[in-house]
């Protein structure tokens, strides 16, 4: 499974990183996700998310991430992810995710236990800029 | 043995720093360690249940044995996405 991890300063370049995809001929699905800074949290309305990581120990918690998800879904192809870090304004994407599989129901599923997992173990925080 | 602590995210508030060592006698576990820390710092107390822990870069129960040159990590729950 080709297996690919960034967290990143910089604004997410959507385009370069659909250009950055690789498929085989028996891939059926490419799911993207794209993660977006709400303009609330909770009550209060922000202006931004500052993201925080503590990188080697996100990076290893990643990497047993994707080893779980190939083993649950050895059809998968491709995991892509990128994480911002740092300020990210509202409207701005903070996280991006592409599967490349066979077919679409493994995608969904292992893009949504991806997230769901991440949100559990991968140790990155945010703290909310408020407007 | 000496230890290392680091404090992320709104935890340094709690502690007051990013970091700090802790000289301790040899054999001692992270439960012994985080009854030290909750002592220096009483509002870890407070959060006791969602304290998540690591050892390097892995996470570990309290019943984990330290080691002398250990980097222990303190940090509320995960917000990623």
């Amino acid at each position: 499974m080709r297996r690919e991890l960034q967290m990143v300063k910089e604004p997410l370049d959507e385009e370069a990183l659909r250009r950055g995809r690789s498929a085989s001929t028996g891939a059926g699905a490419v799911l993207q996700f794209l993660g977006v800074v709400r303009g609330s949290e909770g009550d209060e309305s922000i202006r931004a998310l500052d993201y925080e990581t503590f990188e080697p120990m996100a990076v290893h918690q990643f990497e047993k991430l994707f080893d779980a998800l190939e083993r649950r879904w050895p059809e998968v192809e491709s995991v892509r992810l990128v994480h911002r870090m740092g300020s990210v304004a509202v409207g701005e994407a903070s996280l991006w995710v592409e599967i490349v599989s066979p077919h679409r129901a493994e995608a969904f599923q292992a893009c949504q236990w991806l997230i769901d997992e991440m949100k559990q173990v991968v140790p990155i925080w945010k703290k909310a800029v408020p407007r | 043995m000496t230890v290392s602590v680091r404090y992320w995210s709104w935890f340094r508030d709690l502690a007051g720093s990013e970091r700090e060592t802790f000289d301790l006698a040899d054999d001692l576990s992270l439960s012994d360690l985080l009854a030290l820390i909750r002592q220096r710092h009483p509002k870890f107390e407070e959060v006791r249940k969602s304290t998540l822990v690591a050892v390097g870069v892995e996470y570990q129960n309290a019943d984990h044995r330290l080691k002398n040159g250990d980097e222990v990590s303190l940090f509320p729950p995960v917000q990623g996405g």
